[in-house]
């Protein structure tokens, strides 16, 4: 028997089929599906493109067979920014696909996806001064000098000592 | 939400692509990050300055710096409650952990704030402030602090409040006077306690002529009023006192102990019909022959109760110097229900060493072999002098001895039974102990004779041990103002009407200035942000210091 698939369309138009086990990583799809059942069309993904939408399928593909996310907040799961290794390879992109596959994880509902994400952003803040994690992202600085070295002094507690 | 349309590719190069996460998704990498890249996020940017200071992500990083290691240690919170990834935020537990204040304030609560406090605590990190205060004409001078104020009595300044933030200004004085012979009254013991439901302090001032006086502080509007004069009918100095508002319990100089109630009378008068006001009535007194100093009063209200309580220290010819507790049950009309005493002397004999060191050996030994009397085995808690101090706050009750150590004992007193559990030495100073006070979240301070060595002691993880084997791991905490953290020493604030203390900030002078210093009044208390410390000076001036923790 043929792997039931669903039809998405990306923002730029391009039609891309998916097994519907695979899609249904993503929360939003799964309800969608629920709540309006099948109808054979495709489905637009208005807000991602062909090339962000093909790695989410990737990684959804990779990662369908993973028991599903309990849900709640997990502090043993905050402490560590461990990454696995095919994660850690799949997320070696450049900064605006890392940031455009975090906004589609976001849209889209795909929480291992986001947390996978979002950990490999705090991984690139975490050990590095303001300075440099301003240039890493390219933050403006908004701050006149005055007010950054009185935060700098009201934060000085907590440095690695 | 924006989202970067592939027409934007070409300045993708200099984008910040962070900035078009939403604030949710930001938080989200945030949570991973700990404290020291949390501090630095709040540098980059504003929007970063705002989300890396969110009350929620500290609440987390609080909780699990300092509630889940402890919930996890607990064997009874372990048992209740197996899945501990919930258990954090169930009131039972926060109770336990003497979070419920903060729990309770809800979203109010800035948990950056309280979890910086909490860290300076955990290393001693404090700002110092020291004030100084000339002799008094006649001494002494009474300091109490209670709610971030400081309550000073002195003879000839009366009552005076100063907020521990600012020592430069008076809020209020109320002097003390005698209407009938115009003497100048000396103050002999002062307490001072809080009511958060008025948002009230209530400031209970002991005279040696016998009687004492209530006033009232209304933290709000800072005015300082005279609630109540009693005057008893012994002129014997009142040297102790306790109070929990309605009921305060005070000891005299003839070893009386005396509760009294505390009335309010609405007084319909037509100028001020909402002037309250307040009377004393005694519920009870008894004579207390075999109390010897230092003891420790405390009294408070449970259920239907007032339960009054003296601890004190005696001599026991088997393992020393040790501590009775007597506990006066009354009901609310002031009968007395029962009477009950228990002493520290079972756990003295009881009490396991927590760990087998050089010094709990010596100590064992010396005691076979200078005991006149054959016990089957020596007590293992010896005191060869009497406590120089003794402080009980229910159930923690603390002594501080010249040996430079002090024990916790934890009182248990239920409905039918009344006694002393577990019994363990402290060791961390190292020099004789002078003061120890307990607070109200657990916490106790102790500070050496010279006053050069603050302690601070988290009871809660002691008590727990308790009756095991285990070694401990948390030790004490010792408050070190001079630390590389706390350059900041402030100039030292002048009490208005009171001479400036001159003492520059770099550490030589500071440690020349406990030198000089010879000795220590006690500690006067301590909230969840300050330590007040009253040090007397050998040319008989006092030096307040407030050590502030935020």
């Amino acid at each position: 028997m043929a792997t039931p698939t669903l039809v998405f369309t990306s923002s730029d138009g391009t039609d891309i089929t998916v097994d519907r086990d695979v899609a249904e990583r993503s929360v939003l799809i799964k309800n969608m599906l629920e709540d309006l059942g099948e109808t054979g069309e495709p489905i637009p993904i208005p807000n991602v493109n062909e090339a962000v939408l093909k790695k989410v399928i990737e990684w959804c593909t990779h990662h369908k067979n993973d028991p599903p996310s309990t849900g709640d907040d997990d502090d043993s799961r905050r402490k560590t920014t461990d990454i696995d290794e095919w994660d850690q390879k799949f997320m070696q992109v450049d900064q605006e696909m890392l940031f455009e596959i975090i906004l589609a994880a976001n849209y889209l509902d795909i929480k291992g996806l986001l947390d996978v994400g979002c950990k490999t952003v705090a991984n690139m803040i975490k050990g590095k001064s303001p300075e440099e994690i301003r240039k890493t992202f390219n933050i403006q600085n908004d701050f006149t000098p005055e007010e950054e070295d009185q935060i700098r002094r009201e934060n000085e507690w907590a440095e690695d000592r | 939400m924006t989202y970067p349309s592939p027409k934007r590719r070409r300045i993708s190069q200099t984008s910040d692509y962070l900035s078009f996460l939403s604030d949710e998704v930001l938080l989200h990498i945030l949570s991973y990050l700990p404290i020291p890249a949390l501090l630095k996020c709040q540098r980059v940017s504003r929007r970063f300055h705002t989300l890396a200071g969110d009350s929620e992500l500290w609440k987390r990083q609080y909780y699990s710096r300092w509630v889940r290691p402890r919930a996890r240690r607990l064997p009874r919170v372990r048992r209740a409650t197996p899945q501990l990834s919930r258990l954090e935020y169930s009131p039972k537990v926060s109770t336990w952990l003497d979070h419920s204040h903060l729990a309770r304030e809800g979203s109010n609560t800035n948990w950056k704030k309280q979890y910086r406090l909490r860290h300076n605590w955990s290393k001693g990190i404090c700002r110092v402030t020291a004030v100084e205060l000339p002799q008094s004409p006649q001494p002494p001078i009474l300091v109490q602090f209670c709610a971030g104020l400081v309550f000073v009595a002195d003879s000839a300044h009366g009552l005076r409040v100063w907020h521990a933030d600012n020592t430069n200004s008076c809020l209020a004085s109320v002097p003390f006077t005698n209407a009938t012979t115009q003497a100048s009254i000396v103050p002999t013991s002062l307490k001072a306690t809080y009511c958060s439901q008025q948002n009230v302090a209530r400031i209970a001032v002991g005279f040696k002529s016998g009687c004492f006086s209530v006033y009232n502080m209304d933290i709000r509007a800072l005015r300082l009023k005279l609630g109540l004069t009693y005057t008893t009918s012994t002129d014997r100095a009142i040297t102790g006192m306790a109070l929990s508002f309605p009921y305060i319990l005070m000891v005299s100089q003839c070893n009386v102990l005396s509760l009294f109630g505390i009335q309010t009378i609405n007084e319909n008068s037509d100028h001020n019909p909402v002037e309250l006001m307040e009377k004393a009535y005694i519920l009870a007194t008894l004579k207390a022959e075999s109390i010897l100093a230092p003891m420790s009063l405390s009294v408070r209200v449970a259920g239907s109760e007032i339960i009054a309580s003296i601890a004190y220290s005696f001599y026991h010819i088997g393992c020393g110097w040790s501590i009775g507790v007597q506990e006066l049950h009354f009901n609310r009309g002031g009968q007395q229900i029962s009477s009950r005493l228990t002493t520290t002397v079972d756990c003295q004999y009881g009490a396991i060493p927590l760990r087998p060191s050089s010094r709990v050996s010596d100590e064992q030994q010396l005691s076979l072999s200078s005991d006149l009397y054959e016990w089957p085995t020596g007590p293992s808690i010896l005191h060869r002098q009497p406590p120089t101090s003794i402080s009980y706050s229910h159930p923690y009750l603390l002594t501080s001895h010249a040996d430079n150590t002090l024990t916790v004992y934890l009182v248990v007193s239920t409905t039918t039974n009344l006694h002393v559990k577990g019994g363990q030495r402290l060791w961390g100073h190292t020099t004789s102990v002078a003061a120890v006070q307990v607070g109200d979240h657990g916490k106790a301070v102790s500070v050496s004779s010279r006053g050069d060595e603050i302690r601070i002691w988290e009871l809660e993880p002691l008590i727990s041990y308790f009756g095991t084997q285990r070694i401990l791991e948390e030790k004490s905490i010792q408050v070190s103002p001079e630390n590389k953290q706390c350059r900041k020493y402030e100039n030292f604030g002048v009490l208005s009407g009171v001479s400036r203390c001159e003492v520059s900030g770099d550490q030589s002078s500071s440690l020349e200035r406990s030198y000089e210093l010879d000795g220590i009044r006690g500690c006067i208390g301590f909230d969840d942000e300050r330590v007040l410390l009253l040090r007397e000076r050998n040319i008989g001036n006092q030096l307040l210091e407030l050590y502030d923790f935020t």
